[in-house]
């Protein structure tokens, strides 16, 4: 079984996943491409949560 | 070449070749596999075509395949893309060129497993190019000449859709090798990209790399269902070939000469995989009694 670190870094995915749907269903051009993907999820998943971290 | 409808166009792949190279790698316990070749095979065959069979705007110009399923699927065109033999071709490049073996046989099984994987529609692919017949079980429909929307909106309503399903599933099923302690252990030591990559960007980014087609797969799948059935109540038909409802192009069955020519092939490559499994174990053997 996911340890307790675990579910949550993929409580955080999920999330991110959420938003990308909703702007994905809103205007489908964003789901076509793997580099739009990529930057968004090392922005939401890797960029983000760095600089808080930074911050506080 | 036709105009394209649409301006600019990216490319439209279903969720399987996203997922994979991930449940690949759970699997694999004889052979090193790099992820990078892998999923870079996965994606070759689609990455050489489908810009051009949707259309793509360049500057002034739209440029679209005429006859987008035979320029995607077929020869002539680019449809040697999707055979075994494309995938052997480009590993042996990988392997004599960049001189690494374990990226030729990754980006091999990545390939192989794209060829097969469309060979579920109804048109199917040249898996044993240059002999030009299609392999095709006819499982969901081919509608990529419909033009991207329609094409999304059929896969994400026919069987295409339960098949991709069945890769998240695996994939979620394979949840471990996405974890951290996974990557560190087993992929990043498996292929020297990681390290290099490391020298500029740290390891919680490269992580985020090596999931993310995972994270694409698994929400366009999501993103593209909601689309095609709440905004747009396309209706959902996943009997075989289906959905109905749209124009699907078909490759013509197999004739029993082809049929009896692909079970030759296929007999022939068990032998072989026998005959040198054999040998191995000859070997070992060997190697055994001589030690004692």
């Amino acid at each position: 079984m996911p340890s307790k670190r675990q579910l949550t870094v993929a409580a955080g995915y999920a999330a991110a996943s959420a938003v990308y749907i909703a702007i994905g269903v809103w205007y489908t051009d964003f789901l076509l491409s793997f580099w739009v993907a990529l930057a968004y999820l090392l922005l939401v998943a890797w960029l983000i949560p760095t600089g808080v971290r930074r911050v506080f | 070449m036709a105009h394209s409808h649409r301006g600019a166009e990216g490319l439209l792949s279903w969720a399987a070749h996203d997922l994979e190279p991930y449940v690949i790698q759970k699997h694999h316990s004889r052979l090193k596999i790099a992820f990078v070749p892998l999923l870079l095979g996965s994606y070759a065959p689609d990455m050489m075509s489908k810009w051009f069979v949707y259309g793509i705007h360049i500057g002034g110009w739209d440029l679209k395949a005429s006859d987008p399923v035979q320029f995607h699927r077929g020869w002539p065109g680019v449809g040697f893309t999707h055979s075994l033999l494309y995938g052997v071709v480009i590993a042996l490049l990988f392997w004599r060129v960049l001189g690494s073996r374990t990226w030729g046989i990754s980006f091999l099984i990545g390939q192989w497993a794209h060829a097969i994987t469309d060979t579920g529609d109804t048109v199917g692919t040249m898996l044993f190019f240059p002999w030009t017949i299609h392999i095709h079980f006819g499982a969901w429909a081919y509608a990529g000449q419909t033009g991207r929307m329609t094409d999304a909106a059929a896969y994400f309503s026919g069987p295409g859709a339960v098949w991709d399903l069945v890769w998240i599933v695996l994939g979620i099923y394979s949840w471990r090798v996405l974890t951290r302690s996974y990557f560190e252990e087993h992929v990043f030591t498996a292929d020297a990209f990681w390290s290099k990559a490391n020298r500029f960007i740290p390891v919680a980014a490269l992580l985020v790399m090596y999931r993310v087609a995972f994270f694409y797969g698994t929400s366009r799948w999501i993103a593209w269902s909601l689309w095609a059935h709440v905004v747009h109540h396309y209706p959902y038909d996943i009997s075989w070939g289906g959905p109905h409802w749209v124009h699907a192009a078909h490759s013509p069955p197999l004739t029993w000469p082809q049929l009896a020519g692909v079970a030759a092939i296929l007999a022939a490559a068990a032998a072989l995989a026998f005959g040198s499994r054999l040998d191995i174990g000859k070997r070992t053997l060997a190697a055994i009694r001589s030690k004692t």
